[in-house]
């Protein structure tokens, strides 16, 4: 009997033990690393130099003669996620002390789009992502008149510098206004 | 026929209306039954990252980030979550020392306020709280970039590590009681001690009948 009741006893204490023990289980900890990434933005653009019929300008140049008019049609594209501000600086140059690239090379200037200003050509809207600006200018007149056979052989050259300032964050009532334009 | 595209259609927008909002917070979850984190959304630069928001940051920003901090273990789980800076990595920290970062829990406690490449105030171990099976806070993230950043840091990508712990702790009786949202509980294992002890408790009964008639 007393055997048996030893036995109900175990059974009892069997329930009660595994009931008890339950929540006393070790408690865990678990450690884990996020490595978070902060990237800075960019600002980029392309300058298009096309000719009349939509064909890339030679990179090599063109001959030309006196009273020539060449198509080059200028124009920037903004190829950045970011919109900015634009100027352009025209640099012209001469092989020949004599000539005078400045006065022989006639441009037709957009100025309805663009404004000159301090020496550039400053881009009157904000260029948004993917736009392109319309052409600052579209021909090229080699000024007949400032052109002797003194000439013939030299060689006139016409550099296009594209400046970019953001305009996020960089609030200004005119292009020029507009702070942080990139050094030359 | 009408009906179904219909539905289609609220599905849709309702979709687009839910997705980028998720999208755009951080999350780290804590799963019991994995014993690990889950950080959520990560991106290209890294599985784990929990900065969205602060992409292709320009100078003049201030962004910022919701991170929510998510105990997602069944019922009756009871934990205490702390997280911890480890700062930049080496070749990120010119990049984000220029970089101010803020890191405040919901909307009042400021817990790190420093340059994005210091561990600061978040050197040791900081509690974030206490949170029950389902619970949750919130860590709100502002990043602010100098109107003065120079083109020397244009396109750059900087990597900060943090780190994040959960120590389980026992449920108490005085502890609120979270939703019911399933049965954990070992019912075979029960099932097998009721049954072992029914059967020892009839066995009892029945020798002792069968004594009482001898």
């Amino acid at each position: 009997m007393k055997a048996k009741a030893r036995l109900l006893l175990i059974a009892l204490a069997a329930i009660f033990v595994t009931v008890l023990t339950r929540p006393t289980l070790a408690y865990y900890t678990t450690i884990g690393k996020a490595t978070n990434v902060v990237t800075s933005g960019d600002i980029q653009l392309q300058i298009h130099e096309k000719t009349a019929d939509g064909s890339d300008f030679p990179a090599e140049g063109v001959y030309i003669i006196p009273g020539d008019i060449v198509s080059k049609q200028v124009s920037v594209e903004n190829v950045c996620g970011h919109p900015f501000y634009l100027r352009v600086k025209l640099v012209s140059g001469s092989t020949n002390e004599s000539l005078s690239a400045d006065e022989c090379l006639k441009l037709d200037i957009d100025t309805r789009n663009w404004t000159s200003q301090d020496g550039y050509y400053y881009y009157n809207q904000i260029l948004q992502p993917g736009e392109c600006t319309s052409a600052l200018f579209t021909q090229v007149e080699i000024v007949g008149s400032k052109v002797d056979q003194t000439h013939v052989g030299s060689t006139l050259s016409l550099t296009v510098n594209a400046y970019a300032v953001q305009s996020e964050n960089n609030p200004a009532d005119h292009p020029w206004d507009a702070s942080g334009w990139p050094a030359e | 026929m009408k009906k179904c595209f219909a539905v289609l259609v609220v599905c849709l927008v309702l979709a687009a209306c839910v997705l980028p909002a998720a999208a755009a917070n951080g999350q780290v979850t804590y799963q019991k039954g994995a014993e690990k984190f889950i950080f959520l959304p990560g991106s290209e630069y890294s599985p784990t990252d929990l900065f969205p928001n602060f992409k292709d940051v320009m100078p003049g920003d201030s962004i910022q980030q919701k991170i929510l901090v998510k105990n997602d273990a069944a019922n009756n789980c009871k934990v205490k979550v702390y997280m911890r800076a480890l700062g930049a990595h080496e070749d990120s920290a010119a990049f984000l020392s220029q970089l101010d970062l803020t890191v405040a829990k919901g909307t009042d406690t400021v817990m790190f306020d420093a340059p994005a490449d210091q561990t600061a105030q978040l050197t040791d171990w900081v509690c974030l709280g206490t949170l029950y099976s389902g619970g949750e806070c919130e860590l709100i993230v502002t990043l602010d970039v100098p109107v003065t950043l120079d083109n020397r840091f244009m396109d750059l990508v900087g990597y900060l590590d943090w780190e994040f712990a959960v120590e389980e702790l026992p449920v108490e009786p005085e502890d609120p009681r979270p939703p019911q949202t399933g049965d954990e509980s070992q019912i075979l294992l029960w099932a097998i001690v009721l049954a072992v002890s029914l059967t020892m408790i009839i066995v009892l009964l029945f020798s002792r009948k069968k004594k009482e008639k001898e």
